[in-house]
């Protein structure tokens, strides 16, 4: 080791470091300045953006000891003496922060160009931050805080607070609650948070698709220094999985692997260094089995022996059939005055979220703690208890600041079990943190597809009917692959009329890392084919897409053909936003060859009426607390995971007791001291955890009211409640907030409400009827326009023009930024991303190879928020998180029709494919 | 302690000689630094296990662009942010300054260095994989292994060059200086690439690239082009560059399409079919880029055509 000098923040610290590490290492680790994030550790990411002699370095990729005799600036430096920099809170104020992982390396970013050239324009605003990327925002929000920032700047107007601000609750936009801390860089996540002479656990994975384990022999690798404890699967036999049907996956392979990155053993160590170095010194024997590696493969006849799952019901690898079907599908194509049909195939796509899983454990007399990113706790406390054996009231599992998850930290995981094992056994904190390329093994992504689809049209033009027959790659394990096998179908059913609709979905596994819940959950892909089918038909009956879609629209409070009961739809002013904003009229049909403009639509579910885990247990529940101090203390199981659910929850309380967001205060996803909320997926937080905290509010603005109504003799209809005021009508009461929690708290002591949701019962009595079932469903729209480059056959998409119905915007800005990044991301599904395997390897783990699209190759996106008012989500709210991927692929793929006539049926879009067809026509 | 890391050094010579003097020292394991953007993403993959690092940052006579007789001389240690922000560069030899605009992203540029760029590590993604990864897949010719996955081939490793400067500089007829044991020496600088996966350049390890020297007065005309799926973040899956002079000289050079430069000199007026029959007979790419074999060679068609057309050729 080498001793040295590091001058940090004007700091100089004294250091002992290795010659080799890096200085992101070295500012995180040694130093303990843990607002520098690392993403990918490759220097593609951009999180670990810090200021060398005031030139933006990615640290993951620098020696320290290049840095000896500079001036290292983090972001922990930006903020002086206690106030943000302008561009800190110019960021804050546009929203450009959600889950607030890349936010760090962004500002570097953007404080290192902005010293090069302090008034940039926004095209060099995208060009500066293309080496840092953001999965959630979509950027929009955030070239809007650096441009405007410059531009105030340079008029030397500063960033004025509105006075009002404090009081801004349902409707008004406002940032993030902890958006100033996550600038700061100040926002602990998980592998932030030390706990103190904690181990680290790596992992030894298999290196074969499909084997069984011979042997393992450890005994190289316990002898080494500093190695604490090593585990096999033998040491976790009990099986698990999110859903209670698919309990097919331990923590650590059994006897056999089913996918090149599979656990076979875990190391507990003194250090990263000697743990990673004990798993190459482990050998493992493998006896290979046959692999499947296809849909093909695996629905093929096979021996008993060579199945990968034993429990699998056929003689193949098929894990799980749904068919639904309503009306007649042949009658209703041979009543088609049109009909056609298309074979679809898509890739996997992995979540991207910035934040790698990272997790550590500790045991003490009050059991086991964990602090793990997840946006579930309550499934991974269930699971705990079921693999560890233990009772729930021995486990806790908190969730600190989550850096994105889009589905992706849904699951109870293998190294959140593993390292809660490896804490008991060794008696010492465990923590852990994977690799880009061990998140891209645990994958849980969007699964493969093939989809054939037909759908028929009446002469009146009326969807007909559709059918559908889907095939998806599951990967090696279950996840919430059974889910995904209905919801594929199901969620077809909207947002058009149809009579004659039905599917057949099979889920295979194959040896390939496992498949699960990623944004827009299932019905992705077999949207992308519905909304190609209708293109594809309004171009045979010359008809307008949008026209066509039109005269299909189901109407508000309706019933689909398959009993989802339809409340409020703003499906159809979302399709008039979206023309208006894009001229469509005016110049859909009429742009030169090459160019296009695409329409598509989409629906998804405000959360699932029936719980995965079959109880009574309200869906959600939120319990408020206020003492003498006046401050609401919300208390709720929802995992913020970036999107704002826990701003959501702070307005909603404040909306309802009149109080300033200052005297509310959020304690989340912790599972000793908050409610059971059943997380974060399925966009079910803002209708089912936002009504249970409406509820609650309302409780305890009852219990208020009614408090002072005795108090001071005044029937309780004479008084309201505003602007931290209780008075009465004619002001002969007129009191604060904490005066009348004075009176409230009197004799009772602090007062305790709580709230809950449950969704009301819905849905037919046929066999799988309660798939894809939920309280309200939000709608959207969205136009794309592209350039294809004849030439090349590349796709460039100029324009994004999107609306969605979210029932209320809650907060208009973090509704805003989660359809910006919604777009974003399937933009990134339609054009580049795919996760390409060999012989079952993944050959892209990483952010290089992964093709999320930067800043520069994501178009101007215009948004339209649509309001239909839901009339049972709170204050009118549903979805907004996932809904809007579902149009914007098929749009683009539209508009690259309506360029080149050429119908794209597989995805990420090929150049290639699209220039063989112009080659071929002209 | 770090077991990995024990014995490791990291140097900082403030002269060429000090930098030579550390590399004879340490011979067996070592390798210079300059940027580091390239070295330490490999290392981190396993694919750089050097002993001891020679950071070659801190010496002067690399640095910096000046005139030098027939030629404009830039320090192979100068940024390519520093070549791109180059008034006198973007003016006589644009095709420079584009080519390092398109380098991997911007976050790179203000560290990855001209003379880093030109030797840049062949990459394919059967090897750019991590140590497991390549445990898994069973280990290539570049990584020691015995066969090329991507073509099943035991005697050629088809890695593909991947620096987007070089194209650029040889369409120019640029030249290197090269330190060889202390000793300057000149080459054009397509000659120091092999054309060869597994060892790509002529160089030695201990060979330092002092400076790149590209001749003036040559009214250069150049157009280039990159293939990638991103605009940024992006390595070259085919980069060409085509360069016209007031000598109706033409030099074409091309990346990413084999395992060093493909080029091709000429004159204003050979035929532009001839040329792309060239180029595709020579080019060796194979199946191991995001892009198709078939459609890398359709866009060298395509890339070279086009921007021919665009210098008033056809």
């Amino acid at each position: 080791m080498k001793q040295i000098i590091l001058t940090v923040n004007d700091v100089n610290y004294e250091l002992l470091v290795e010659e080799h590490e890096m200085l992101s290492y070295t500012i995180r680790n040694r130093i303990g300045l843990t607002g520098t994030k690392v993403g990918c550790e490759q220097g593609s990411c951009g999180a670990c953006t810090v200021l060398i002699d005031d030139v933006p370095a990615l640290s993951c990729i620098t020696p320290v000891m290049k840095c000896v005799h500079t001036q290292i600036l983090t972001i922990e430096s930006i903020a002086k003496d206690g106030k943000l920099h302008k561009l800190q809170e110019m960021f804050v104020q546009k929203g450009a922060i959600q889950c607030g992982y890349c936010t760090p390396g962004m500002v570097m970013s953007a404080v290192g160009f902005l010293k090069i050239n302090p008034q940039p324009s926004e095209d060099e605003i995208k060009e500066a931050i293309s080496g840092n990327l953001c999965r959630c925002t979509g950027y929009k929000k955030i070239i809007s805080a650096i441009s405007e920032y410059a531009a105030e700047s340079a008029s030397d107007k500063s960033v004025i607070a509105d006075e009002n601000d404090k009081y801004l609750s349902v409707g008004k936009p406002r940032p993030y609650i902890e958006a100033e801390k996550k600038v700061k860089g100040e926002a602990d996540y998980a592998d932030d948070i030390k706990i103190k002479n904690a181990l680290f656990c790596k992992f030894l994975r298999s290196t074969h698709a499909h084997a069984e384990i011979v042997n393992i022999d450890l005994s190289d690798a316990l002898k080494l220094k500093g190695v604490r404890k090593i585990i096999t699967g033998k040491d976790l036999p009990i099986s698990f999985g999110v859903l209670p049907i698919s309990q097919d996956e331990t923590s650590i392979a059994v006897n056999k692997v089913r996918y090149i990155g599979e656990i076979v053993a875990a190391v507990a160590a003194d250090t990263e260094d000697i743990a990673s170095a004990a798993c190459n010194l482990i050998k493992v024997e493998y006896s290979p089995l046959k692999t499947f590696f296809s849909i093909k493969d695996s629905l093929a006849d096979i021996e008993e022996k060579e199945k990968i799952h034993s429990h699998c019901r056929y003689n193949n690898n098929v894990h799980k059939k749904a068919e639904l079907r309503f009306g007649d599908q042949k009658e209703g194509i041979n009543n088609s005055s049109i009909s056609h049909k298309l074979n679809f195939t898509f890739e996997g796509i992995n979540h991207g979220f910035t934040e790698p899983h990272a997790a550590t454990a500790y045991w003490d007399e009050n059991g086991l703690t964990i602090i793990t990113a997840t946006q579930v706790p309550h499934y991974l406390h269930r699971f705990l208890a079921k693999v560890l054996e233990l009772p729930m009231n021995r486990i806790r599992v908190i969730k600190p600041y989550v850096g994105g998850g889009f589905g992706g930290k849904s699951d109870p995981f293998p190294h959140e079990i593993i390292i809660s094992q490896l804490s008991k056994l060794t008696g010492k904190p465990v923590r852990t943190r994977l690799t880009r390329e061990e998140v891209f093994l645990n994958n849980h992504g969007r699964h493969p597809s093939e989809i054939t689809m037909e759908v028929g049209l009446s002469k009146e033009g009326k969807v007909n009917v559709i059918d559908a027959d889907i095939l998806l790659d599951g990967g090696a394990y279950g996840s919430f692959g059974v889910v995904t096998t209905y919801y594929s179908g199901v969620l077809l059913q909207a947002p058009y009329k149809i009579d004659n609709f039905g599917f057949r979905t099979r889920r295979v596994y194959t040896n390939k890392p496992q498949c699960g819940a990623m944004r827009g959950h299932g019905a992705v892909n077999p949207r992308f084919a519905m909304e190609s089918l209708l293109d594809e038909l309004a171009h045979r009956t010359n008809t307008d897409p949008c026209e066509l879609r039109f005269k299909n629209f189901l109407p508000s409070d309706t019933l689909t053909v398959g009993q989802f009961r339809i409340t409020s739809n703003g499906v159809v002013e979302s399709m008039n936003a979206v023309m208006e904003k894009s001229e469509w009229k005016k110049r859909h049909g009429k742009l030169p060859y090459g160019k296009g403009l695409g329409v598509a639509c989409g629906v998804y579910i405000s959360g699932s009426a029936l719980p995965i885990h079959w109880n009574e247990y309200p869906q959600s529940v939120v319990h408020l607390k206020v003492d003498l101090d006046g401050r609401v203390l919300i208390t709720s199981g929802a995992s913020d995971i970036g999107q704002g659910s826990d701003t959501m929850l702070a307005i909603i309380v404040a909306e309802v007791l009149g109080l300033s967001i200052d005297n509310v205060f959020v304690v989340a996803a912790d599972t000793l001291l908050t409610p059971i909320d059943l997380g974060s997926y399925s966009s079910r937080v803002t209708f089912m955890a936002g009504n249970a905290a409406k509820m609650a509010a309302e409780n305890l603005k009852k219990s208020i009211l009614d408090s002072v109504s005795l108090n001071e003799n005044i029937p309780v209809e004479e008084l309201n409640i505003s602007k931290e005021r209780i008075f009465s009508n004619d002001k002969t009461v007129d009191l604060n907030w904490k005066e009348a929690v004075e009176i409230a708290t009197k004799k009772v002591g602090a007062l305790t409400v709580s709230g809950n949701y449950n969704s009301p019962k819905l849905g037919g009595d046929f066999k799988g009827a309660g798939a894809g079932l939920s309280p309200s469903y939000s709608f959207g729209s969205c136009i794309a326009e592209v350039d294809v480059d004849t030439d090349t056959g590349e796709v460039n998409v100029l324009n994004i023009w999107g609306a969605h119905d979210c029932g209320k915007a809650i907060n208009p800005l973090a509704v805003e930024g989660q359809l910006e990044g919604s777009w974003h991301m399937g933009l990134g599904q339609a054009v580049s991303e795919r996760m390409k395997f060999y012989n079952g390897l993944l050959l892209n783990p990483n952010f290089l190879d992964y093709k999320i699209p930067t800043s520069v190759d994501t178009p101007p996106i215009d948004t339209t928020i649509i309001e239909s008012i839901d009339p049972e989500g709170p204050f009118g709210a549903k979805e907004c998180g996932e809904g809007a991927i579902h149009p914007v692929i098929p749009a683009i793929a539209n508009a690259v029709f309506n360029a080149v006539g050429y119908r794209i049926t597989s995805l990420p879009i090929n150049p290639e494919e699209i220039l063989n067809h112009i080659k071929q026509k002209y | 302690m770090k077991p990995a890391d024990i014995n490791k050094i990291y140097l900082k010579p403030s002269s060429l000689k000090d930098a030579y003097d550390y590399a004879s020292e340490y011979k067996k394991s070592f390798r210079y630094v300059a940027g580091g953007t390239d070295v330490f993403a490999n290392r981190f993959q396993g694919n750089d296990n050097s002993d001891c690092f020679i950071d070659l940052s801190g010496i002067e006579e690399l640095k910096g662009f000046e005139n030098v007789k027939d030629y404009f001389r830039i320090g192979a240690l100068n940024t390519l942010n520093e070549v791109i922000g180059n008034k006198h560069i973007n003016k006589e030899y644009n095709v420079l300054t584009e080519a390092a605009k398109m380098v991997a992203s911007p976050l790179i540029r203000y560290r990855a260095t001209l003379g880093g760029n030109l030797l840049c590590e062949n990459r394919c993604y059967y090897y750019n994989q991590s140590d497991w990864w390549r445990d898994s897949a069973g280990y290539c010719l570049k990584c020691e292994g015995n066969i090329c996955i991507a073509t099943g081939s035991k005697k050629a490793c088809y890695s593909e060059f991947v620096s987007d400067t070089a194209p650029a500089l040889i369409s120019l007829n640029a030249e290197v200086e090269v330190c060889e044991s202390g000793e300057m020496k000149r080459y054009k600088l397509e000659d120091i690439y092999t054309c060869e996966g597994v060892n790509p350049r002529r160089l030695k390890n201990s060979d330092i690239i002092v400076s790149i020297l590209i001749p003036s007065g040559l009214v250069f005309k150049s157009v280039y082009r990159k293939l990638r799926q991103r605009k940024s973040l992006e390595f070259t899956s085919l980069s060409s560059a085509v360069t016209i002079n007031k000598n109706n000289f033409l030099k074409i050079s091309l990346s990413g399409v084999d395992s060093g430069p493909v080029t091709y000199e000429g004159n204003t007026g050979s035929n532009s079919e001839e040329i792309i029959k060239y180029f595709l007979k020579i080019s060796r790419s194979v199946e191991n880029d995001m892009y198709s074999r078939e459609y890398r060679r359709e866009m060298i068609k395509v890339y070279i055509s086009k921007s021919l057309k665009e210098l008033g050729l056809s």
